[in-house]
C-alpha cells in the first residue's frame, strides 16, 4: 500500500493542531511527578516502543511515516517553530504540554532514523550516527533529566547555613553546611566590577569561588557564586546550587555532536 | 598605540586591496594576482586586530563593534580560502562587498568604546566561542548569497553552496556547543532558553533543514533558497536582533549596554 504525500502532510497538520489545542487545555506539566524513577521507566518504555516500531516498519503506518522524508522535514519545521517561539519569550514555558509533546515527537523521529542508519550499517556512516545520536543524547538529558534537575539559591554569611530556596520558592535543605569566611569585589577604574571572589567553607572544606569558577561538591552537584547583596550585612553572599544528575548524558551528546561537526567540516558534502 | 581611531586607515587599505583581488578573481588570467591580493587584504585586517588586542589589553570580542570587526575579517578569510581551494570566481566579490559593509558600519556607528571585561566573560571559552561563531556567520553569509545568485542567474551553484553550508554549520555547531559548555561553567546550566540561545537554535535548525532538503533531493532550488534567506535573517536576529527585542532586558547575553 502506498501512502500519498498529501495524506501524510494532512495527518501531520491535524496532529499538530490537536497537540496545540491539548496544550491549551492541559497547560503546564507538573515535573515533580516525573522525578526518578518515573522518568527512567518512561524513557525505557519509550525506547522499547521505538525498537518495536522499527521492527514492524513494514506493516505499521506510524513507523513508515516516522521513517519518511516528510517526517524528517516536519520534525525540522517543528524544531524551528519551537525555537523561534522560545526566542520571542523572556521565560519560555518549556514545561508546557505542547512543547514537551512536540519535542518528544522530534526525539522519536530522530531515534527512528538513527536506528535505521545504524542497522543499515554496511559501510557505517559515522557522521550520520554521531550527529543524530549526539543530538538525541543531548535532548534526552534535557527532557528526561529535567525532573531530576534543580537550581537552588541561598544566601551565605559568617554563620553556617544549609537552607536554600528552589525556583518555585520552596525551601530545600542541603546535607552539608556552607559558611562565608571572606569576600572581595575588585573594580576597574571606571567603576565596573572586574572580579568577584568568595572564600567559603563547604562541609568543612575551604573553597574559593569566582564567576566562571564553580566548586563541584559531588558528581552532578555544583556551587556557583552569583553576586553579593551588600545591603544584607549578615548574609551578603548569594550562591547557586545546581543539581544535574544527567550531566554525563549531556556531555556525551555534546562531545558526539562536536565530533560530528569536525567530520562534517573535514569531509564536506558527499554525492 | 593602535586603537579604534586608526581603524579607518586600515579599513580603507583592506577594502581597496580586497576590491582589486575581487576584480582580478573574475578572470582566469589574473588568478594568482587575485589570490595574493585577497590574502594581503586579510593580513592587513588581521594586523589591525592583533594591534587592537595589544592596545586594549583584552580580546577585542566583547562589544558589537568588535564582533563586526571579526566578521569582516572572517569573511575575507573564507572568501580567500574558498577561492583558492575551489576557484569559485564570485565568492571574493561577495565576501569583499559584505566585509566592506561591516567595516563601514563600524566607522559610522562605533559601539566600541569600553576597555573593561566583566567577570562572566573572563573565561578560556571566550575567544574560541566568539571567533568560531564569527567564522561560521561568514561562511553561512557567503552560502546564502551564492544560493540567491544561483536562483536569480539560473546557474547551478549547488555544489558550492552545499560545501559552504557544511563548513558553516560545522563551525556553528561547535560555536553553540562551546557556548553550552561555557554556560554550564559560568551559570550552572548548559541550556537555559535565553533569547540568544533560542535564536541560535532556530538558526541551526533552519540551516539543518536546508541541508536535509539538499540530501533528500528536494526538487525546488527556490524552496531551499527561501529557507536559506530565512535562516540568514534568523542569524541576524541571533547576532544583534535580540538586543532590540523587549525580552533583551532579561537576557544574560547583552554585554554592551
Amino acid at each position: 500500500m502506498k501512502i500519498s504525500v498529501s495524506r501524510y502532510t494532512l495527518t501531520s497538520l491535524l496532529l499538530a493542531v490537536a497537540v496545540v489545542v491539548a496544550g491549551l487545555v492541559v497547560g503546564e506539566l507538573n515535573l515533580e511527578i516525573f522525578a526518578f524513577p518515573v522518568n527512567v521507566i518512561l524513557m525505557a518504555l519509550w525506547l522499547v516502543m521505538i525498537v518495536e516500531l522499527y521492527r514492524r516498519r513494514q506493516s505499521v503506518v506510524v513507523a513508515r511515516y516516522l521513517l519518511s522524508s516528510q517526517a524528517t522535514i516536519f520534525s525540522l519545521v517543528i524544531s524551528v517553530a519551537l525555537t523561534i517561539w522560545a526566542g520571542l519569550q523572556a521565560k519560555p514555558a518549556t514545561t508546557n504540554f505542547t512543547f514537551v509533546v512536540a519535542l518528544l515527537f522530534v526525539m522519536t523521529q530522530v531515534a527512528m532514523v538513527t536506528l535505521r542508519g545504524w542497522r543499515n550499517g554496511g559501510g557505517v556512516r559515522w557522521l550520520f550516527l554521531f550527529s543524530h545520536l549526539g543530538l538525541l543524547l543531548a535532548l534526552s538529558a534535557g527532557v528526561w533529566g529535567a525532573p531530576d534537575s534543580a537550581v537552588l539559591r541561598m544566601k551565605v554569611g559568617a554563620e553556617a547555613v544549609c537552607e536554600a530556596v528552589d525556583v518555585a520558592g520552596h525551601k530545600r535543605y542541603l546535607d552539608y553546611d556552607i559558611t562565608l569566611s571572606n569576600y572581595k569585589v575588585d573594580y576597574y577604574d571606571n567603576g565596573t566590577p572586574s572580579e568577584y571572589r568568595a572564600d567559603v567553607v563547604v562541609a568543612d572544606k575551604s573553597v574559593v569561588l569566582r564567576v566562571n569558577e564553580p566548586y563541584s561538591v559531588s558528581y552532578g552537584e555544583d556551587i556557583y557564586l552569583v553576586s553579593f547583596d551588600m545591603a544584607d550585612k549578615a548574609r551578603p553572599c548569594v550562591l547557586q546550587i545546581v543539581r544535574q544528575p544527567w550531566r554525563g548524558v549531556m556531555v556525551a551528546g555534546v562531545v558526539m555532536l562536536i565530533v560530528s561537526a569536525v567530520l562534517m567540516f573535514l569531509r564536506g558534502p558527499k554525492r | 598605540m593602535i586603537g579604534w581611531s586608526e581603524f579607518p586607515y586600515f579599513a580603507s587599505v583592506t577594502a581597496l586591496v580586497a576590491l582589486v583581488g575581487a576584480v582580478a578573481a573574475t578572470r582566469e588570467r589574473t588568478r594568482r594576482m587575485a589570490t595574493v591580493a585577497l590574502w594581503l587584504a586579510t593580513a592587513v585586517m588581521g594586523l589591525f586586530i592583533v594591534l587592537l588586542w595589544i592596545g586594549l589589553e583584552r580580546p577585542p570580542m566583547r562589544t558589537m563593534g568588535e564582533t563586526r570587526l571579526w566578521y569582516s575579517f572572517c569573511l575575507l578569510v573564507s572568501g580567500a580560502f574558498t577561492f583558492q581551494r575551489w576557484n569559485y570566481r564570485w565568492i571574493p566579490s561577495f565576501a569583499t562587498m559584505l566585509s566592506t559593509v561591516f567595516m563601514v558600519v563600524n566607522i559610522l556607528k562605533p559601539e566600541i568604546h569600553d576597555a573593561t571585561l566583566m567577570p562572566a566573560l573572563q573565561s578560556a571559552w571566550f575567544v574560541p566561542h566568539v571567533s568560531i561563531y564569527m567564522f561560521s556567520y561568514a561562511l553561512l553569509g557567503c552560502a546564502t548569497m551564492l544560493a540567491v545568485y544561483g536562483v536569480v542567474a539560473h546557474s547551478d551553484m549547488d555544489r558550492a553552496v552545499e560545501r559552504l553550508l557544511y563548513g558553516g554549520i560545522a563551525f556553528f555547531t561547535v560555536g553553540m556547543l562551546t557556548g553550552a559548555l561555557w554556560a554550564k561553567q559560568a551559570w550552572g546550566e548548559y541550556w537555559s532558553w535565553d533569547a540568544k540561545e533560542s535564536w541560535a537554535a532556530a538558526t541551526w535548525f533552519l540551516y539543518l533543514l536546508a541541508i536535509h532538503l539538499y540530501r533528500l533531493n528536494a526538487k525546488s532550488r527556490k524552496t531551499i533558497c527561501a529557507v536559506l534567506v530565512v535562516a540568514f535573517l534568523s542569524l541576524q536576529m541571533c547576532w544583534y536582533g535580540v538586543n532590540y527585542l523587549p525580552t533583551a532586558k532579561t537576557s544574560v547575553h547583552t554585554y554592551n549596554k
